[in-house]
């Protein structure tokens, strides 16, 4: 869309910005079929679609598909959900392991060549899964120690002196009930905001570079080079906050789930 | 076992950014209500000394 | 181009505790590398060592936007 805009005006480099994020509609002026959400709904056709296929015809001797979609499901069960949860983990895999695929897939996007934007780049969709994760983990604290029990346990910490409860209790409450689920949020969304901005500006740049005098064309290809070592390196910042997210939110049903933090 | 640290490194960042918001915000309230200028630093302080010494509860004290 | 000069500044002073938290988590991984027995005494100082330098980088944060 910019590259048709701009090169019509061939005037001077315009850096990306958050307004490269406002993608326009893709069907018509319907504003719920913007791309992050038609992303979205892809992803989880081809969730459901690749775990479908690779569990359907199961087998002890696995073929390479349910391999795959085994692989993915034991490290999400064994080392998320049972190293961190322990006993009774098993009723969380479902939740953990929904969060995580859905997460990896959508972060990946950002990648893929034509599709290249991650959905998870638009702060809604990581508020949205912050807030399950803050239901799921108050309302299982809750369910475990009781209500009156399991706020004491966060306001009041054993073994300090009355007069710091004064300084200390406000930024406990504040701490769990706001800065967790929002840097949660905050920090999936950050990092795929800020990667995308750095291929746009990698990339963008080149392109400008390649349409300017001989020897800005002769810089170009270090941008793109730079550009596509960066591609690489999203990848694996993908994968890794796909991992943080699901990893975080395991640590915080473990702890609501403790009798002590 | 990194998992642990890893929890333990962003709940003190919580901390640390929520202390510094809760007192910082005090501080800028008493500002605003009382026409003065340093409450805001004082409560910033404030808010970093009780956020360390939050953190050194929590994972200080062994 | 607009903007302020106050993100530029919080920029350079989270320079400085960037390379602190690096420094406090390389040595704490040598020594739990080198003496894993070690490791429930590190990690208290290495978790207020974060802190401390964790503080600093807020504070310029928090600086930035009051000032």
């Amino acid at each position: 869309m910019r590259e048709l805009l701009r090169s019509g005006t061939g005037g001077g480099f315009v850096p990306p910005s958050s307004a490269d994020f406002e993608l326009p509609p893709v069907f018509g002026h319907n504003i719920y079929t913007t791309k992050p959400i038609l992303l979205v709904f892809l992803s989880v056709i081809l969730i459901s679609v690749f775990f479908i296929l690779a569990s359907r015809k199961a087998a002890i001797v696995p073929s390479k598909l349910q391999f795959a979609g085994e692989s993915v499901y034991s490290f999400v069960r064994n080392d998320l959900a049972k190293d961190v949860i322990g006993h009774d983990f098993l009723r969380f895999v479902p939740y953990l392991f929904t969060l995580f695929t859905f997460i990896l897939v959508n972060n990946i996007f950002g990648i893929i060549p034509l599709l290249q934007f991650p959905s998870m780049s638009r702060v809604s969709f990581p508020y949205v899964l912050a807030i399950t994760i803050y239901l799921v983990f108050h309302y299982v604290g809750i369910r475990k120690q009781g209500a009156i029990k399991y706020f004491k346990e966060i306001m009041f910490m054993p073994g300090v002196p009355k007069a710091a409860y004064i300084l200390i209790t406000p930024l406990e409450i504040l701490t769990f009930f706001v800065v967790r689920p929002l840097t949660l949020a905050l920090r999936l969304f950050a990092n795929m905001f800020a990667g995308h901005l750095l291929l746009l500006v990698f990339i963008l740049g080149g392109d400008h570079l390649l349409q300017g005098v001989i020897g800005l064309k002769l810089i170009s290809p270090f941008a793109f080079g730079i550009g596509i070592v960066l591609t690489f390196f999203e990848f694996m910042v993908q994968c890794l906050q796909a991992y943080i997210f699901t990893l975080l939110a395991a640590l915080y049903i473990a702890g609501a789930l403790a009798d002590e933090h | 076992m990194a998992k642990r640290e890893e929890s333990a490194m962003w709940s003190i960042f919580g901390y640390l950014l929520s202390g510094l918001l809760f007192w910082g915000g005090v501080g800028y309230g008493l500002d605003h209500w009382l026409g003065k200028s340093y409450f805001t630093l004082i409560g910033l302080l404030v808010g970093v000394s009780g956020a360390i010494y939050l953190v050194w509860l929590r994972f200080g004290r062994e | 181009m607009t903007g302020t000069l106050n993100l530029v500044g919080f920029g350079l002073a989270a320079i400085g505790p960037g390379i602190a938290t690096g420094l406090i988590f390389a040595a704490y991984i040598n020594g739990v590398a080198r003496q894993p027995e070690a490791r429930s005494v590190l990690q208290p100082i290495a978790f207020l060592g974060f802190a401390l330098a964790e503080a600093l980088a807020l504070f310029g944060l928090v600086l930035a936007f009051v000032l």
